[in-house]
């Protein structure tokens, strides 16, 4: 960060006060040398950086041992600029050690001076210039311009009539006279603006998100203009319109890049394989486990499918009568009958739209700061992802809403306004979910703006691309063949609606936003939500005004107390006319009475503070009021507003970063997606989505392109991941990452055959399910074969299912489920949490239980203790797999924690209620409801000992501690906390916890 | 790291013999499943982690680290960094030149002198401030650095750098790195234990400052309580207890029930790791509360810290708690202020005085304590805040003077270690003539970071993570230097 540098005078402090600090050049420059590339730099280049940069090899497309490979740069543009060492990329890594890379070979400190030197001389050759002298142009001022002034003198704001966003408005200027005088810096008032640092206003930075202009950036501003401001023809880099270089054929053949093609089903020869085919999945997977000489394991019991199946599709255990209902199903197709009555329970979507929400990166507030605003509106958008998978929306729909849903329709101006035409914008909310902190002034630069897009970017690229192209965001991507323009081609298709210089705040903090400038939200317009609005403010509203009313009536009556009391002690002549006097307002009183007023009214009335020293349970009843009014208040439903992403038109360009950096633009980069996923040559189709449209259309371009059925990643990343949920394992291990350093597909066959299936059966997820579901594959047993795992011990052949822990909201709603605490409405604002001193997060029950976990408020920094515990990751900003961890946490949770603990007595009571008092029953019923099967015998005397002996140690204990009298707590007697204890260490065992 | 297969191996063999013997060894091993590794096409090796005691990269200086961290910023022209500069120029405006880092322009004022005295201590001749008046008895086991430098005047961005390398939430703070590279010497604690004050809120950015990111949940920092139970669901809630015999017959009803269930599931190794996990809980309850039991101290040890005075109590507490904390192995004790008291933004003439009396006599104590018993030789202490102050008064236009503080101050700032081979007297580094910046000898961030785990006997590029197929380090891609010139 400049400071205090000598280029700028310090008007205000002696000369020498702060001279240490200057970082920048001095003024009087070294004398020139006279140094030239071929016999003083090219030598020490071919030597240092030769292994990869000269003699042929031409790493990152940069050739350093040839006059012409210098002069062209590498796929990152330039790297020499002669006479400005600190823009030449030679130069920054070479100072900063970064190359050559693991620190092999380095050059010594002299010889980078000495490239220094000679780029700053002029980087000059035998011939003369390095090139035909790289002058400014406006490309070179005009990123500094967009970063620094454009927010007050652009294209929304125009502060004293002035644009700088082209070079002509420059020259228009505006109250003032001209911004700029080509030639003459010293007469442009830019330059003396920013000279004298009144411009940016120091002051009002932080209002608005600027940085002052850096020593370097004056220069820039200063020369263009003395060189008469030169402007040059703007080529924006788009896919076509300069060559491919980067990207090779070679590249585009690598196995995921290619569009996938459906393979002809393989013939099993073994008969005794053969028959274990029950769709074309299982001849795909037992060709290959024949090949090692391995099988499919048995198929599982009835039992362990329905307690699978239904934890798989519903994150629920099944009830015993669904249990019933499949075991008692004696006709064909049973099983598939029993699949589809999970598929259709509206539990389906809480289960798979959670995984869904996990690569949304969903959250309840916006992160990155320690308030961690809350998003009031965020919760729509996670009932629209419930919803849609309810209603299998195909998934090529489900992406064009949440990627373009604003580019879908033109809600502005539709007739009528229906849900459907705001789930298009209610879906876009998949967009908004990255840690957002641009809500506090202090951090609303654009580095802070531009995480947000990088973080998007993100989410876009690990969720449905299945790519990790964050590295291209500083350089060429090392390993896949994703050059860093592309990644800003990336930041250009989202530079609509995400304008890291023309910006809208997510939210407004209290205390953190000056500007009360209108967040980036939508209004809910459908009459049907406006009015549900309208009637549950009603309904706090009144709920607020009883709480109030107690209070008012019992100081009215204290007062009238006091009143009379007073009274008393006045002549009885006056006292009728001062009650009526006191009983008037003040406002309606006559003159006589405002006379009595001004003479008794102070005597006669008391303060609110006196009443609360003079009467306890006014006090009381002050405080609890004061507190649930807050709390109702805070309860207030909020207008309904969309968390919506959408394109604002006329965006600003976009520059490439280089080295990810803000202040370092490379050149213009237009719309586009990854070259190695296209043919390179063809630029996204875009166009405004409906004539007139004050949109771009770049991102439902770019939603079109990824729905395409020949696209090559989309339909396999997905399909990848319906795999790695049912059967624990993605084909592809690396769910996120398809490219180089990701793994190889186990089937590369299955996959793309299961890819062009889910195109062919419409993008329906759900025949996704059944296909996979009905599978032998899926119906194996759990169990470990000795002979299979010693050949292929990790299962990637899939010989058996793999026993799986409940994920942390699967544990969480089963113990409710199974204590007959699941309190069972869907949607809407999520449930609020309550946070212990010690960090315990706890959800807060209501009369009627809890909700399921998808439902509770999943605030940054206050997630329910036992969902991290059973490792629900942090969004930052999304997760792609969540880990799967055993630790003493997860025992000591379970074991000591109140709520499980109270959960545990409400278990107990619901198998009193269900069966009765006889052990042998409640051990069966008990094992019904947790286990979802009988206990066997031995379970079952095991079960019978416990109860016996915790009974007796519970008597004990009764007869030690004579009961208190009062309250009895449930449950009270020894045999019933016997049977809670034994409930309670249920829910502790692995036979609950694990999922075979 | 451990080798995959010979766990298996233990695993399988082990199977039987869970409630035996065999249990010492899984005392403290945690198990992590999931997808790991990704080369290309082997399959990923499955991938354990745990916090068995790992070898450095090379023969450490320390065996633990006491970090005191001074959230908020403690102003370095007032403790460590005179500037007579300040005297003479007082109440001269310098504010366009410190604007970018100015978080509240309107209340920006003119260059403040420090309202406190400096003087020489030590042989060492060492500047401290009469503020810190027991800390200055120790100067010559101290080295100050002057000239650590953040790069954010907001204190979230900048505890997200300090913590874990980068302005980012989301990312492992420096003590899972720790716990990750080392593991701990006693299984039955966690390897990096935050003490945050328990009278008070949490600090900024809360617990993410101990967070783990994507390096696996088991080396993330562990809050430890004073009072109740130390660790969250050691032990239950008071009203849910239950009589000892009733809790042991539960315990051995659930060993019962599991072994019935891994008896029907041969091999299945998570079912054994997750039999230890109880185990282990079991014991962590007894080592935990005994390691935070400050009474088994003297009177006399309580004293030198401040125990009983209500001025430092709360904070001598946790100092005296760390020291037995790195006694019993663990590696790194996080000791965090009370709110933010050291981010003086007014009347910095009485807060900063608070801040100073609620620590400097414990933090003095600690270091005679380790010093006594010997452990000083072995123990890194470090002091410091994710950033300072500006030289420059913050008041708001037409205030008394007397209610000035200062502002946020990220570009230069001081901080100090000491013990494991410090070289004690040390002043290192400097600031410009107003103390606004480092200018000379600059440490950064990442710099620390990499001093520190040196001194653990960890190379900065040696301690990596693999991850989505790339090498994740604390230290990133930056260019970093060990200041090797602060060790003997």
């Amino acid at each position: 960060m400049r400071t205090l540098s000598n280029l700028i005078p310090i008007v205000a402090l002696a000369a020498g006060l702060l001279a240490p600090a200057c970082h920048t050049r001095p003024l009087t420059a070294a004398p020139p040398t006279a140094m030239v590339y071929e016999t003083d730099i090219r030598p020490l280049l071919v030597a240092r950086c030769g292994r990869c940069h000269a003699g042929g090899k031409t790493k990152g497309s940069l050739d350093l041992g040839s006059l012409g490979g210098i002069r062209r740069g590498s796929e990152s543009g330039a790297v020499v600029i002669p006479g400005k060492p600190e823009k030449s990329l030679l130069v920054e890594v070479l100072a900063e050690g970064s190359m050559p890379p693991d620190g092999k070979n380095r050059p010594t400190k002299a010889e980078v001076n000495r490239i220094t030197a000679w780029v700053r001389d002029g980087a000059r050759t035998r011939g003369g210039d390095f090139n035909a002298k790289a002058a400014l142009t406006q490309e070179d001022v005009l990123p500094i311009l967009f970063t620094r002034c454009v927010v007050c003198h652009g294209g929304r704001e125009k502060k004293g009539g002035l644009d700088l966003r082209t070079r002509r408005a420059m020259l228009k200027g505006g109250k003032s006279g001209p911004a700029i005088v080509p030639g003459k810096p010293d007469a442009s008032l830019l330059v003396k603006k920013i000279h004298d640092r009144d411009m940016p206003p120091p002051k009002l930075l932080v209002d608005f998100g600027i940085r002052p202009v850096e020593a370097g950036e004056f220069e820039t501003i200063r020369g263009w203009i003395a060189a008469g401001a030169p402007e040059v023809k703007v080529v924006v880099d788009v896919a076509g319109s300069t060559p491919d270089r980067l990207v090779s054929q070679q590249d585009r053949d690598f196995w995921a890049f290619r569009t996938p093609k459906k393979p002809p089903v393989p013939r099993v020869a073994k008969p005794d394989l053969a028959a274990r085919i029950s769709n074309p999945i299982d001849a795909f997977l037992l060709k290959a486990l024949a090949a090692k000489s391995l099988g499919y394991s048995q198929e599982a019991d009835r039992l362990t499918l329905v307690r699978r199946v239904a934890y798989d599709l519903t994150g629920l255990p099944p009830t015993w009568t669904q249990v019933e209902m499949f075991l008692s199903d004696k006709q064909p197709g049973a099983y598939a009958r029993m699949v589809d009555r999970f598929l259709a329970s509206r539990h389906y979507g809480e289960r798979w739209g959670r995984y869904w929400l996990d690569l949304a990166g969903y959250a309840d507030s916006e992160g990155k700061r320690s308030a961690d605003p809350i998003r009031p509106h965020s919760w729509r958008y996670r009932d629209y992802v419930i919803r849609a998978f309810n209603n299998d929306k195909p998934y090529d729909r489900f992406l064009l809403e949440q990627i373009a849903g604003d580019e879908l329709a033109d809600v502005a101006s539709a007739e009528t306004i229906t849900p459907e035409l705001m789930d298009n914008l209610v879906a876009t909310g998949f967009l908004r979910q990255a840690p957002d902190g641009t809500g506090s002034d202090i951090v609303n630069t654009v580095v802070e703006r531009f995480e947000v897009v990088i973080d998007e970017i993100d989410v876009l690229g690990s969720s449905v691309l299945g790519l990790t192209v964050k590295c291209a965001q500083c350089h060429n991507h090392k390993y896949d063949p994703i050059p860093q323009r592309d990644y800003y081609r990336l930041v250009a298709v989202f530079q609509g609606a995400y304008d890291v210089y023309d910006w809208l705040k997510p939210s407004f903090v209290p205390g953190q936003t000056k500007s009360k400038a209108v967040g980036r939200v939508l209004p809910y317009l459908t009459a049907v939500e406006q009015q549900r609005h309208a009637a549950s403010r009603a309904v706090v509203k009144k709920q607020i005004a009883d709480t109030k009313q107690e209070l008012a009536d019992l100081k009215t009556s204290l007062e009238k107390q006091h009143a009379e009391k007073r009274l008393a002690g006045l002549p009885e002549v006056l006292r009728e006319d001062l009650r009526r006097m006191l009983a008037t307002p003040a406002k309606k009183r006559d003159a006589v009475q405002k006379y009595l007023a001004g003479k008794f009214e102070k005597r006669l009335s008391i303060t609110v503070a006196a009443l609360k020293k003079q009467n306890p349970r006014f006090k009381k009843l002050t405080k609890t009021t004061n507190d649930r009014v807050k709390q109702l208040q805070a309860e207030m439903p909020v207008e309904p507003r969309i968390r919506a992403l959408w394109d604002r038109g006329d965006p600003s360009p976009t520059w490439l970063f280089r080295r990810g950096q803000y202040n370092k633009p490379g050149h213009r980069v237009g719309p586009g997606v990854p070259s190695v996923l296209t043919d390179g040559k063809t630029p996204l189709a875009i166009k405004p989505p409906w004539p007139g449209a004050h949109s771009t259309g770049r991102r439902l371009a770019m939603a079109r392109w990824l729905v395409d059925p020949d696209h090559p990643l989309t339909a396999r990343v997905m399909v990848n991941r319906i795999w790695f949920h049912h059967f624990g394992r993605g084909l592809v291990e690396t769910l996120s990452n398809f490219g180089n350093t990701g793994s190889r597909p186990s089937h590369p066959q299955l996959l793309d055959w299961l890819a062009r299936t889910l195109i062919e059966r419409g993008w329906s997820i759900k025949r996704m399910h059944r296909l996979m579901m009905n599978s032998a594959a899926y119906r194996q047993v759990s169990a470990i074969r000795p002979q299979a795992e010693t050949i292929d011990p990790e299962n990637r052949l899939l010989w058996r299912m793999p026993l799986k822990r409940m994920d942390a909201e699967v544990v969480r709603d089963s113990i409710l489920a199974v204590a007959g605490r699941l309190h069972d409405t869907p949607f809407g604002p999520p449930d609020p949490v309550d946070v212990r001193p010690d960090g315990l997060v706890t959800s807060r029950e209501a009369s009627d239980g809890w909700r399921r976990s998808v439902y509770i408020r999943h605030r940054r920094k206050h997630m329910p203790t036992i969902l991290e515990t059973f490792d629900l990751p942090q969004m930052i900003p999304n997760c792609v797999e969540r880990p799967d961890s055993t630790v003493a946490s997860q025992a000591l949770h379970l074991f000591n924690d109140g709520m499980i603990r109270k959960l545990s007595d409400a278990f107990a009571e619901r198998v009193t209620r269900e069966a009765g008092r006889e052990p042998y029953k409640q051990v069966e019923r008990a094992y019904q409801l947790a286990l979802n099967r009988m206990p066997s015998d031995t379970e079952r005397e095991v079960g019978l000992a416990a109860l016996e002996e915790l009974t007796r140690l519970w008597q004990q204990k009764a007869a030690d501690t004579p009961a208190k009298s009062g309250k009895q707590r449930s449950p009270s007697t020894p045999s019933e906390r016997a049977l809670a204890t034994y409930c309670h260490t249920l829910l502790n065992s692995a036979g609950f916890l694990f999922i075979d | 790291m451990t080798n995959p297969l010979a766990r298996r191996d233990f695993f399988r063999s082990a199977a039987d013999g869970l409630y035996g013997t065999a249990l010492a060894y899984l005392f403290g091993r945690e198990f992590y499943g999931g997808s790991g590794l990704l080369a290309a096409d082997a399959p990923p090796p499955p991938r354990l982690y745990d916090l068995s005691p790992k070898q450095p990269h090379f023969r450490p200086r320390a065996k633990a680290i006491i970090q005191l961290f001074m959230q908020g910023g403690p102003s370095q022209v007032d403790l460590f960094d005179p500037k007579p500069t300040l005297e003479r120029h007082h109440g001269q405006s310098v504010f366009k030149d410190l604007a970018a880092d100015v978080s509240s322009p309107e209340a920006a004022g003119g260059l403040m002198r420090s309202p406190w005295k400096f003087a020489r201590h030590g042989q060492s001749g060492t500047w401290v401030s009469e503020l810190l008046p027991h800390t200055a008895r120790h100067v010559d086991r101290i080295a100050v650095v002057r000239s650590m430098y953040n790069t954010h005047p907001n204190h979230e961005p900048a505890l997200y750098k300090i913590q874990s390398g980068k302005l980012l939430p989301g990312l492992p703070s420096f003590g899972s790195w720790v716990a990750y590279g080392l593991g701990t010497e006693n299984q039955n604690l966690p390897a990096y234990v935050v003490l945050d004050d328990p009278q008070s809120r949490l600090p900024v950015n809360e617990i993410q400052n101990w967070q783990s990111g994507y390096l696996p949940p088991v080396y993330q920092g562990t809050r430890m309580r004073p009072t109740g139970s130390p660790i969250l669901n050691l032990t239950p809630e008071k009203s849910r207890q239950r009589p000892e015999p009733v809790v042991a017959a539960s315990r051995r009803l659930l060993a019962r029930l599991d072994r019935i269930h891994k008896t029907q599931r041969p091999g299945q190794l998570r079912l054994d790791a997750r039999i230890s996990s109880y185990e282990l809980a079991a014991r962590m309850q007894m080592t935990a509360s005994d390691a935070l039991d400050i009474g088994q101290e003297t009177q006399g040890t309580q004293k030198n810290y401040g125990i009983g005075d209500k001025v430092t109590d709360n904070y001598a507490r946790r100092c005296l708690m760390a020291r037995r904390l790195v006694e019993r192995g663990v590696r790194l004790v996080q000791i965090y202020t009370r709110g933010q008291m050291w981010d003086n933004h007014s009347n910095i003439g009485s807060s900063l005085v608070g801040a100073c009396q609620h620590t400097d006599q414990p933090v003095a104590a600690l270091l005679d304590d380790l010093a006594e018993r010997g452990l000083l030789d072995d123990v890194l202490v470090v002091w410091g805040g994710e950033f300072g102050r500006l030289p420059i008064a913050q008041i708001r236009p037409g205030s008394d003077p007397k209610k000035a503080g200062r502002d946020h101050g990220p570009a230069g700032f001081s901080i100090w270690m000491a013990g494991a081979g410090i070289r004690g007297g040390t002043v290192y580094g400097t600031t410009d003539e107003i103390g606004y910046r480092a200018v000379e000898k600059r440490v950064s961030v990442a710099d620390w970071h990499a001093t520190m785990l040196h001194a653990l006997g960890m190379h900065h590029q040696d301690l990596y993570f693999d991850r989505h197929g790339f090498r994740e380090r604390l230290t990133g891609t930056d260019k970093v230097r060990v200041v090797e010139e602060l060790f003997t």
